[in-house]
C-alpha cells in the first residue's frame, strides 16, 4: 500500500532549480523524485551524525520535543530507549548502607591493586627517566 | 568492570582520589552470576585496561555474592541479549534484586535489559549510582563529576543524559 502523500510547495533559487532539472533529465527520473531522494539521503545522514543526534537528545530531555517527534525521527527502538532512560532520571536508586569510612585497599583488596599505563605515556621508551 | 576502570588507570586524565568499585561493594551486597566471574579470569593477561580492570574485580570476589546461574537455565533470555548479561538479568529476577546496574545505555541494549528485567523499574544506570553514592557522602561529588567526564571521553556516555542527572543530584 503506497503511503500518504502531502502536497509541498516552496521556492528555491533558480539556479539550483535548473541544476536539479538538469540532473533529473540526465538521471532520467523526475523533479519531484530527485527532491524526494536528496531529502532522504540528507535525512537518512543527518539521524546518523552525532551532533544532531546529541542536539536531539538534549531537546527531548528537556521536554522541548516530544516522544512521537523522537519516535518519527530515530525509529520506535531508539525513541523507547531515550523515554526509559528520560523517566529513570526521576527514580532513585535504593539507599547504599552508609557506612563511616570505606575500608583502606589492604583491607579492601585481595592483592595489589593493579596500574595501567598506556603505550603511549611509555612511548619514548629510552627516556625512561622521565617517569 | 568498567567501575574499575578509572581505578586502575593511571593516565593522567583518569580522575583520582577515590575507588567507584569499592564504593559500591561496601555499600550494596553485589550479587554476580558465577559466569561473570569466570569471563573476568580470561579477560586478564593481555596487558591492556580491561585486562588490568578485570584484574582488580577479581581481587574483590571475595565481596561477591557468587550464584551458579547456567545450571539453572537452558536458554539465554529473548531479546539481543548475550548469554552473560541474560544470566544476570535472571539472577536479578530470581532474587527479586533492588537494583540491577548497566553501563549500556548509549544503545537499544538498554531498552532490551528494561524489557527483560520485567519492569520492575530496578534498572540503574552506573552514573546514576556514582551520583546516589556522592549524595550520601560516599564518594566526593568532584570525583563523581571527573568520573563521568572520564566515562563520557572513554565510552562515549551520552553527555545530555549525564547532565541531567548531575542537575537532578546537584540541586537537591
Amino acid at each position: 500500500m503506497a503511503e500518504e502523500k502531502t502536497r509541498v510547495d516552496f521556492n528555491a533559487p533558480a539556479s539550483i532549480v535548473e541544476r536539479a532539472d538538469n540532473v533529473a533529465e540526465l538521471l532520467n527520473v523526475s523533479r519531484t523524485q530527485l527532491l524526494i531522494d536528496a531529502l532522504q539521503d540528507e535525512l537518512d545522514e543527518l539521524i546518523n551524525d552525532e551532533g544532531f543526534r546529541s542536539r536531539l537528545r538534549d531537546a527531548y530531555y528537556d521536554e522541548r520535543i516530544d516522544f512521537q517527534t523522537v519516535k518519527s525521527v530515530l525509529g520506535q527502538e531508539e525513541a523507547m530507549r531515550m523515554k526509559l532512560l528520560r523517566a529513570s532520571i526521576d527514580r532513585d536508586p535504593p539507599e547504599p548502607q552508609v557506612i563511616a569510612e570505606l575500608p583502606s585497599d589492604d583491607e579492601f583488596y585481595d592483592g595489589e591493586v593493579p596500574v595501567w599505563r598506556s603505550e603511549g605515556a611509555a612511548d619514548d621508551e629510552d627516556g625512561e627517566s622521565t617517569a | 568492570m568498567n567501575l574499575a576502570t578509572p581505578v586502575v588507570d593511571g593516565r593522567p586524565a583518569a580522575p583520582s582520589g577515590a575507588d567507584p568499585l569499592k564504593a559500591l561493594l561496601s555499600t550494596y551486597d553485589v550479587h554476580v552470576p558465577a559466569s561473570v566471574v569466570g569471563e573476568l579470569s580470561t579477560a586478564t593477561g593481555s596487558g591492556d585496561l580491561l585486562s588490568a580492570a578485570a584484574e582488580l574485580v577479581l581481587n574483590t570476589s571475595h565481596h561477591l555474592m557468587t550464584h551458579d546461574v547456567e545450571a539453572k537455565i537452558d536458554a539465554p533470555l529473548e531479546y539481543e541479549l548475550d548469554r552473560d548479561e541474560s544470566d544476570g538479568i535472571w539472577l536479578a529476577n530470581d532474587l527479586e534484586a533492588a537494583l540491577f546496574i548497566t553501563d549500556e545505555f548509549n544503545s537499544t541494549n538498554y531498552l532490551f535489559v528494561s524489557l527483560a528485567l520485567d519492569d520492575r523499574n530496578t534498572l540503574f544506570t552506573t552514573p546514576h549510582v556514582l551520583c546516589k553514592l556522592a549524595s550520601r557522602g560516599v564518594l566526593p561529588p568532584e570525583y563523581v563529576d571527573a568520573a563521568c567526564s572520564y566515562y563520557a571521553d572513554t565510552k562515549h556516555w551520552d553527555e545530555q543524559y549525564l547532565t541531567r542527572l548531575r542537575d537532578e543530584y546537584t540541586k537537591g
